[in-house]
């Protein structure tokens, strides 16, 4: 019984392992692996899917294409947005060496935890979505890039939006990790000499499900609006307790509560939320329409979310380094870091010293279960009002 | 004052939930002398059936606030009512004799696998989800509080529950027949009451109070997710423990009592308010020392 | 990765649980069990050997070493499990915790300079210090009550870490890599033209830890002190009777066992340079009760099977890894339910010749 059943296994391991010999056989190209790092379970993996969709998008329309070098493989792997997870990921993809380069992490935290792991092991990698300058600015590790802009960028954008709004007293909720508190600290440097007054500042855990007691707080102290440094999950419940406590200050959120899933999640709450992202409304990219009509086409199940250009922008910027150099890590890490000019379909990409790209914020307001930039909105067109002026 | 007034409600809507997982341990307690751990776990299967109900009736095109409230309360009842018989009749009734940790162990497993499997095959199920909101958010001013008709209406229901489930205890014949089997199973057994058929309608009533606060608690927080049980369950555990296993009355006592320390712990230490849990569990913790069997000492005689 | 052949990984599994079926059925099985229970101290030697011998054959892989190292490094903290609830009956559900509390220390003192095996052995002694504030709590409650407060105690811990700033919050530390004798154990080993992965360093710290405390707990199950264990664990006041100091030995096993799971954890934190609350749930903590447990409790030998089913075999199999806490719940549920002690059950004591000669 024993024995029948020991030789029914190695057959079917013997198939399995021939009818994996003659696949590869039947290939002529060698197998450029790309390796795709981002929260594919958890609260943000809505962002994460997109991104992953994204990349999966440049990766199937190169190897729709006769003329290219090499057959291209994306090996997604989930982060979970938890950085000893993110660490686990990424030296799984750096270990090993089939991978040629990574399209990593949507969550700073992650991204600022794995920069060492890919250093250590010479993998060049491109980040997609994670905005913390230290990523990029915090070493000079050569294998490490970023197309999609910091919140550098971004928060200069959303105090001239604020500020602009007239909004001068500001209560700041933030998340713990580097994400949150990184935040914070710029726009404390941003705000210093304005006449803006940060009336009070909270710190809570990523985690966290129940916020009345900072809730009750903001109350007391009535600021005109609510700024959140953090990321969707977070600022769902955030909203959703400041509506149950009657706080009725207006809400904020940085980039990172920018994604579909705040909407499905708030339903009629979301509106009137406003925001800054980095990624500028599909339609306004140079390459937008076409990568809209693509994404449309190969029909993926969840959206291509805010980020997703930017993961399609990091996955063709290796897979061109790749034409070009060769499927050796050293050699793209070399080409990435000459990268000035290069035209994607978000726009010119150009890698300064850090390997940093530079790009220009939007403004969006919810309006309806979308964001919509904020110059097209009914807010702006004063149709509707904000709360707290 | 009109915040603390606020601060009150809330406190004592996070203890009616507290004390209803509470009394749901006790009462495994009471007619077993058993922990059954997978309790906070059923909670989450309880929220989760909920939402299947809810999604099914709009499905379906129905749209009756009142009528779906009651349809999701009764779905999660029943799916966590039979969840529990299924717990009791196949795991806890068989093990009875093993060590109390193996009991522990096991039963923590069960909870585990409820909630891996609500992870791993409901779409999505590794996501926060939204909780649909099924009770008017009217706003109401008491002495100058803002308060949410559907808070109010949520305490008003959890103490409903209560009282209905201590009066069930106190005066219908089931409640008689599981107080007998408290006292003395044996001797309950030679008097002709059916024990196991009475354990495991206890298990099912004490299941069922885990579905009405797993959607009141989707309610409260407008969402859910899949590791919502475990800290409820360790949280109602712990509340039944310092109330003493076994009474009904210390497990509400108890629930309340978890929710005063959170939210005293918050009202004196606004800054440090994340805090919160691990002054709770330290209290719990100390208080276990100082009384190992629970403030109200667990007393054979007076069970349930 | 993929390209692993996931039949051939998913037929050594089902090979392995016939064989360890087989192991504990068949008289050969028996008289291995046997060997391995009742030789002398020279068996021990065993586990180095096959350690270095896998580690070896490994070298260049970085991944496969990582996981080596994680199941010797968790058979090691096992063992501090199996000495306290294997052995002296104290229920302990917050094994995370302390191991989180080694790998917290060796994230602070390493970030000091302190000499590598000094911040390990701070990392065991750190974690049985914190966990002395909860022997009075555990000595005093029984049963149900003893597993709420070390269940509290793991929640709180990890509630701690994620609002304390000063130890990192949610975004977690970095760790400095161990360096043993002015060597950094970040490069690998390099002799001509041997280059293994820096992996291998570990895998051999990791080694030498395990066959030292491996050694330990056996010569304590084989003491008089062992069996004062067994009888308080199978009756107290029958063990308070006969002259044994029940309330002494069960703090003594609790802190040993928490100095085991502290180094462990101070190894595992320095070997991934990286820790951060969310690797200390409790999910985590009955992932490795789950191992005790699977193994056979009170079973030593048991613990290196059970950590290699539990760690490896849901990496080396993708189609499970995202199903493993379930697989595992039910694995353990079904072994508790029906195979109480375990897949590699303890044997009984051989009195005549341990004792009697």
């Amino acid at each position: 019984m024993l024995w029948s059943r020991g030789i029914a296994v190695a057959a079917l391991t013997a198939i399995a392992t021939l009818s994996g010999l003659t696949l590869t056989h039947a290939q002529q190209k060698e197998t450029a692996r790309i390796a795709f790092l981002g929260p594919l379970t958890g609260g943000n993996s809505a962002t994460g899917l997109g991104g992953r969709n994204s990349a999966r998008l440049a990766v199937d329309s190169r190897n729709a294409d006769p003329d290219r070098r090499y057959d291209y493989e994306l090996v997604p792997l989930d982060d979970e947005c938890l950085p000893n997870v993110g660490i686990q990921a990424a030296t799984r993809a750096a270990t090993d060496r089939s991978v040629v380069a990574g399209v990593t992490h949507f969550c700073s935290a992650v991204a600022i935890a794995t920069v060492d792991v890919y250093n250590r092991f010479e993998l060049p990698v491109v980040v997609w979505g994670a905005i913390l300058p230290a990523i990029t600015h915090g070493n000079d590790y050569p294998e490490v890039h970023r197309v999609n802009g910091s919140m550098l960028d971004e928060s200069k954008v959303l105090v001239e939006f604020l500020t602009g709004l007239g909004y001068k007293r500001w209560a700041v909720i933030h998340d713990t990790t580097d994400y949150g508190t990184g935040y914070l600290a710029i726009l404390r440097e941003k705000l210093a000499g304005s006449d803006v007054e940060i009336l009070s500042t909270f710190g809570v855990a990523a985690d966290q499900q129940d916020f009345s007691a900072e809730l009750l707080r903001v109350k007391e102290i009535d600021p005109q609006i609510v700024v959140f440094a953090g990321l969707t999950p977070l600022g769902v419940r955030v909203r959703s307790q400041m509506d149950r406590l009657g706080v009725r200050s207006q809400f904020a959120g940085i980039s990172g509560i920018m994604s579909v899933s705040y909407h499905d999640a708030l339903g009629s709450l979301s509106e009137g939320t406003i925001s800054v992202h980095n990624s500028a409304p599909l339609e306004t990219l140079p390459g937008g329409q076409m990568f809209v009509d693509e994404y449309a086409k190969a029909g993926f199940a969840e959206p291509p979310e805010p980020y997703g250009p930017y993961a399609f922008v990091a996955t063709n910027l290796i897979i061109e380094a790749i034409e070009e150099v060769g499927a050796n890590r050293e050699a793209v890490r070399d080409w990435l870091n000459t990268v000035e000019n290069r035209n994607s379909i978000a726009g010119p990409i150009t890698f300064d010293e850090h390997g940093h790209n530079s790009v220009a914020s939007t403004k969006y307001v919810a309006q309806d279960g979308r964001w919509v930039r904020w110059e097209d909105s009914l807010y702006a067109a004063g149709e509707r009002m904000l709360s707290g002026r | 004052m009109a915040i603390l007034l606020e601060y009150l409600f809330n406190g004592a809507l996070l203890g009616v939930i507290y004390a209803l997982v509470a009394v749901g341990f006790t009462l495994f307690f009471g007619v077993l002398d058993v922990i059954k751990f997978s309790h906070g776990d059923v909670l989450t299967l309880g929220a989760y059936s909920g939402l299947a109900a809810f999604v099914s009736l709009e499905l379906l095109g129905l749209d009756l606030p009142v009528v779906s409230l009651i349809f999701v309360l009764v779905v999660a009842m029943l799916v966590t009512g039979l969840a529990g018989i299924a717990i009791g009749q196949f795991f806890v009734v068989p093990m009875r004799g093993s060590p109390a940790f193996n009991i522990l162990l096991m039963t923590l497993m069960i909870g585990t696998a409820i909630h891996e499997c609500i992870r791993l095959f409901v779409p999505g199920g590794a996501n926060p989800k939204a909780f649909p909101t099924l009770l008017p958010r009217t706003p109401i001013e008491i002495g100058g509080a803002y308060i949410r008709l559907d808070s109010l209406l949520l305490l008003v229901l959890g103490i409903g529950v209560i009282v209905v489930t201590n009066w069930m205890v106190r005066h219908t014949k089931l409640g008689l027949a599981i107080r007998a089997v408290a006292q003395d199973g044996d001797t309950a057994q030679i008097m002709g009451i059916p024990f196991r058929r009475v354990v495991l309608a206890t298990f099912a009533l004490g299941s069922m109070l885990a579905g009405v606060a797993g959607v009141m608690n989707g309610l409260y927080y407008s969402e859910i997710n899949f590791n919502v049980g475990v800290l409820l369950g360790v949280i109602g555990f712990s509340s039944a423990v310092v109330g003493g296993l076994g009474s009904i009355w210390g497990a509400i006592i108890g629930g309340f009592s978890f929710a005063a320390l959170q939210t005293v712990w918050v009202l004196f230490f606004p800054e440090m308010s994340g805090y919160r849990d691990v002054f709770a569990f330290t209290t719990i913790i100390v208080l276990m020392t100082i009384w190992p069997t629970g403030i109200i000492a667990e007393r054979y005689s007076e069970r349930v | 990765m993929a390209s692993e052949n996931q039949w051939v990984i998913a037929s050594a599994l089902v090979a392995s649980l016939f064989l360890s079926f087989g192991i504990a059925r068949t008289k050969a099985g028996r008289d291995f069990a046997a060997i391995l229970q009742n030789s002398g101290s020279w068996i021990v030697l065993l586990i180095p050997v096959a350690g270095l011998a896998i580690g070896l054959a490994l070298h260049e892989e970085h991944f496969a070493l990582m996981m080596l190292a994680t199941v010797l490094i968790y058979a090691l903290a096992c063992i501090g499990l199996t000495i306290q609830f294997g052995y002296a009956g104290v229920i302990n559900f917050a094994g995370i915790a302390f191991f989180g509390i080694g790998g917290y220390t060796a994230a602070v003192l390493g970030g000091m300079g302190l000499p590598s095996l000094l911040v390990l052995l701070a990392g065991g002694l750190v974690s049985a210090a914190i966990g002395c504030i909860l022997i009075l709590p555990v000595l005093r409650t029984k049963g149900h009550y003893a597993a709420l407060i070390t269940i509290a105690f793991v929640l709180l811990f990890r509630s701690f870490l994620e609002v304390n700033h000063t130890l990192g919050g949610p975004q977690g530390l970095r760790v400095e890599s161990a360096t043993i004798a002015g060597q950094s154990l970040f490069t690998g080993i390099r002799i001509g033209s041997f280059e293994a992965s820096f992996y291998l360093n570990y895998v051999l710290l990791a080694l030498v830890l395990l066959a030292i405390f491996f050694l330990m707990a056996r010569f304590l199950e084989k003491s008089w002190i062992g069996i004062n264990l067994d009888s308080m664990r199978e009756d107290p006041v029958g063990a308070a009777v006969f002259g044994v100091n029940v309330a002494y030995w069960r703090i003594m096993s609790f802190v040993i066992g928490n100095v085991l799971i502290g180094i462990a954890g101070a190894t595992f934190a320095m070997m991934q340079t990286f820790i951060a609350p969310s690797n200390f749930t409790f999910q985590q903590s009955l992932l490795m009760l789950a191992i005790v447990v699977l193994g056979g409790i009170g079973n030593l030998w048991a613990v290196i099977p059970a950590a290699i089913l539990v760690v490896v075999v849901p990496e080396k199999l993708q189609a499970i890894s995202e199903y493993r806490f379930l697989v595992f719940a039910i694995l353990v549920v079904l072994v508790l339910r029906f195979r109480p002690n375990g897949l590699f059950p303890r044997s009984m004591r051989n009195f005549r010749k341990e004792v009697g000669q």
